[in-house]
Formats: structure tokens, sequence, C-alpha cells
């Protein structure tokens, strides 16, 4: 079946991660990552059925209780903590979790990213895990460069790509190609970003607004 | 398509004056580095006297990092013509070739580069670099290592090591290269911070009240690091929520817990506003 989902941003630098969204939407497709793995570049952008673009404030969540670390302990999960509030605020939830090692050969889930994607299964069953593949991260794309993972039986397996479905990818590669030749892929901050410089926007507003344009019907592209 | 200096208005000694400045900072904008410096080669090489060759420098690692063989190729002609028989030019040779994944080769000249002269710290550095492309960490770690019984003050080694013993999952390792550290740089405060984010990932009562001690300090030193914000609230918090502790512990560290979620509110308030003043003008 489907996996419905929309992609969180995460800008460049090696062994980023981040955490996938899903939601109610509206023909608004959503960054997934630009990643520069290896000095090269690609984005891949997934365009949901509906997404609704909210305006919203950033508040800071004093609520969740921590949990032990993994190495980016206080980074991750900060993070999620952040992101769960703007979810709750926005009706979205994750579901997920992609990662881009830092080694371009090697796309095999780390340790870390087993544990985070634990975490969250826990709280949503149909979590996924998304490892990038290094070697297909090229602007000339054929094949979205992801390798999915599903958990059974308490462990992460590969799913079959069978079964995998991506919404409207040729178009959402289009507009990737557009954002990485603009230079609008500099604009994406991420959470560790945010943590540098806090009125950096994790939730990229201006780069969704950006994606938005590029979409309408007006434009006629699509 | 515009060139620089036409799109943002610029003349040559702006654009030079910028290279010198990203130089200084030592910042890896690559792609920014590459647009100002091949610009300024082509167009004005003649005017920049003898910077021309750090520039070229500069220009070719900054093109490697954007898989612009091409120029990358271009810069270290021109320095191979200049310095013959320079070991920094050879080492640029060598960079060139880890960037098309040549390794052998690569190591062949740094070898040459050692031959000639042993205490070479760049070509050792180079030879651990591209064994940690080659997902060698094992090797990488060990040959770090005895670079590091060599060159007991280099800070760089000592925070590369430490990242490459968190990546092995050896924070015990890790928190000790950052202790080196955090001696000789008793005023970082990313150190403090790095030590004190380890120290919470090893778990563990002990480990969690050193770590939220030295978020603390490294709050004290940089009262902006919202890193060393977020986790002396988390770290607090979690002690507070063990069950091992004392009574007065757990009000400490409640009391610390809260102090931290307010300064996290403040400064997102802040910017709240600031926001909406952006967004409403």
């Amino acid at each position: 079946g489907y996996v419905d989902w929309v992609l969180f941003l995460s800008s460049g630098h090696h062994g980023r991660g981040g955490a996938v969204l899903s939601g109610v939407c509206e023909d608004v497709p959503a960054l997934l990552s630009v990643s520069t793995v290896q000095h090269q570049r690609a984005a891949v952008v997934v365009q949901p059925d509906r997404w609704r673009c909210v305006r919203d404030r950033l508040r800071a969540a004093a609520s969740l209780p921590p949990a032990p670390g993994s190495h980016h302990s206080a980074g991750p999960h900060t993070g999620s903590a952040q992101v769960d509030v703007w979810c709750s605020q926005t009706q979205q939830r994750i579901v997920g979790y992609y990662q881009a090692n830092a080694c371009v050969s090697d796309s095999s889930p780390t340790p870390c990213a087993l544990k985070i994607a634990d975490k969250i299964s826990e709280q949503f069953d149909n979590a996924v895990l998304l490892m990038l593949d290094g070697s297909k991260m090229s602007p000339d794309y054929r094949v979205p460069p992801i390798v999915m993972y599903e958990r059974k039986d308490s462990r992460w397996m590969l799913k079959d790509k069978h079964t995998i479905m991506l919404r409207q990818w040729e178009e959402t590669r289009a507009i990737a190609t557009q954002l990485l030749e603009s230079g609008d892929h500099t604009l994406l901050v991420d959470f560790d970003s945010h943590l540098d410089d806090i009125t950096k926007d994790w939730t990229n507003q201006k780069l969704n607004t950006k994606i938005a344009e590029l979409t309408s019907p007006a434009n006629g592209s699509m | 398509m515009a060139s620089v200096s036409e799109m943002y208005d610029v003349g040559w000694e702006e654009m030079r004056d910028k290279l010198r400045k990203w130089r200084e900072d030592n910042y890896r904008n690559s792609e920014q580095i590459v647009d100002v410096g091949e610009e300024l080669i082509s167009e004005h090489s003649s005017k920049l006297g003898d910077d021309i060759w750090i520039i070229y420098e500069q220009v070719m690692i900054a093109a490697l990092d954007c898989s612009r063989d091409d120029l990358a190729l271009t810069c270290l002609q021109e320095l191979r013509k200049q310095f013959p028989d320079s070991h920094r030019v050879k080492r640029l040779s060598g960079m060139r070739l880890e960037a098309l994944e040549r390794y052998d080769e690569a190591n062949k000249h740094y070898d040459a580069i050692l031959q000639d002269d042993p205490t070479n710290t760049a070509a050792r550095k180079r030879k651990i670099s591209i064994l940690k492309a080659q997902g060698k960490s094992a090797e990488a770690i060990r040959e770090l290592n005895e670079y590091l019984e060599q060159f007991v003050g280099d800070q760089e080694a000592w925070h590369e090591l430490s990242e490459l013993y968190i990546n092995e999952h050896d924070y015990g390792k890790a928190a000790f290269c950052l202790e080196e550290l955090m001696m000789t740089n008793p005023h970082n405060h990313l150190y403090c911070e790095q030590y004190a984010e380890v120290k919470y990932t090893q778990g563990g009562l002990e480990n969690l009240e050193l770590s939220r001690k030295y978020f603390a300090q490294a709050l004290r030193l940089n009262n902006r690091n919202m890193r060393a914000l977020f986790g002396l609230y988390m770290s607090a918090s979690h002690i507070s929520a063990s069950p091992k502790v004392s009574a007065k512990v757990k009000k400490d560290n409640m009391k610390y817990a809260a102090w931290a979620a307010t300064q996290i509110n403040r400064a997102y308030k802040v910017i709240a506003v600031f926001l909406h003043f952006l967004i409403s003008s």
C-alpha cells in the first residue's frame, strides 16, 4: 500500500538526518533532503496529496521527558521535542527518520539511526527508516535515492521495493533540480543549524513557500 | 550568466579581500569560494601579485569540494609550474587524487613527502584521512593515536580522534580526548559542551551529574550556547526523575531544569516577537 508521507527538511553536511512527517496536506511538496554528500548535491522532494501550509511560531517544548542518549543525545531528542510540539500544533506526526551517511558508498543504517527509528516506532506503528543511497545522489538520478526499512519482529528489515510507491516522483525531481540550480538549497535550515542560531527557522517557511510557487498550476509546469 | 562582480556590484579588490577573510576565518563555503575565486583568477590574475598563489591553493581545495576537477587541475598546474619541488603542492596533488578516489596513488604522494621529511604533519594527516574515507576506522584511530604520541599538542588531531571514537561508540575514549582539549583550552565552551554530551550519552547517574556540570560550565563560558542550555535542561530533568537520588538532589535538579526552561522560553519569545515584526512588516 501507500506510505503517505511528507519528508522533513535537513540541510547539508555529512551524516545528518531528519524526521519524516505526515499529516493533512494540500498540494505542496516538502523537501526531503538537500545533502552535500561527498561534494555532490541532490534533493529529493516528495509531493503528498494534501498539505496545509501553516504559519507558526516556535514554542519551546519544555514538557517532554528526556531519554537516555544516543550520540547526538541532546540533539535529536531536543529536536524531536520541538518537532512534536510543532506537529501537534499543525496536526502532523513524526512517522519516520531518514539519514544520509558521510561515507557515500555505505548506506547501511548506523546504530544511532536504528535507535532513533526504534523510538519513533514506539509512538507510531508504521514508522519507516529511510537511508539515503549516496551512489544515486547525483543531478541526473533516475530513481529515488532511498533505501527503505520497516520494522518486522522488532528488527529493521528492507522493505520490498514493489510495495513502495512514491507519488509524483517526476514533478518532485523537477522541482528539486530547479531549487538546486537557483541556489535555493542554501536556504535550507535543519535543527542542528537552528541550535547554532535560533533565529533560523527549522520549519523552513521560506523554502516551502518557494516550493509552493513551483508547484502552483499557474506556473504551468505541473 | 551574470558574473559575481555584476551580481553583487563588487570590484576585484573586494573579491580578493573576501577570499582573504574566508581564508583567515577558515570557512569552508566552497561554492562561494569557487564562484568568487574562479572569476578573480580568470579576469584579474595580473593584479593579484603574489597573493595569487595562496588564492590558487584556496580555490583548488574549494573546487575539489564542488567536484570541479577542471578548475582544481588548472589551479594545481599553475602551482606546480611555480613551485616544482614543493611538498605543499605535492600534498595538494595528493588531495586531488583523494577526491578522485585514487587512494593508492595519493598515498604514494604522501609517502614520498614523508620519506623526504618525516616530520611533515600534513602528509601524515592526509594518510589518516584516506583511512577514514575508506571506512578503515580502527586503523585510522591507531594511526592517529601514534601521531598524537609525537605531536601531543595538536588540538585538531585530538578533536578528530574524539569524533572517530564517538563514531565507534567508544565514549570513554572520546571523553578522554575531550578532557585533553579542555585542559589546554579551559575557556572553550564548545569542548565543555561536547564533553557534557558524551557524558550524557554514556548515561548512569554519575555521568549525568558530570554532564549537567559541564553543560553549566559551557553556559558560564558562553551564555548563548543553546545546545548547552537544552543539555542542562535535559540532564537536570533526567537526574531529578531518577528514583536513586535523595530528596535534596531531586529538588536541586528540578530547580536547575526549571531555570533552564525559563531561559529557553525567554530566548524563543524574543525570536517570536522578532519574527512577528518581520512577518507583519
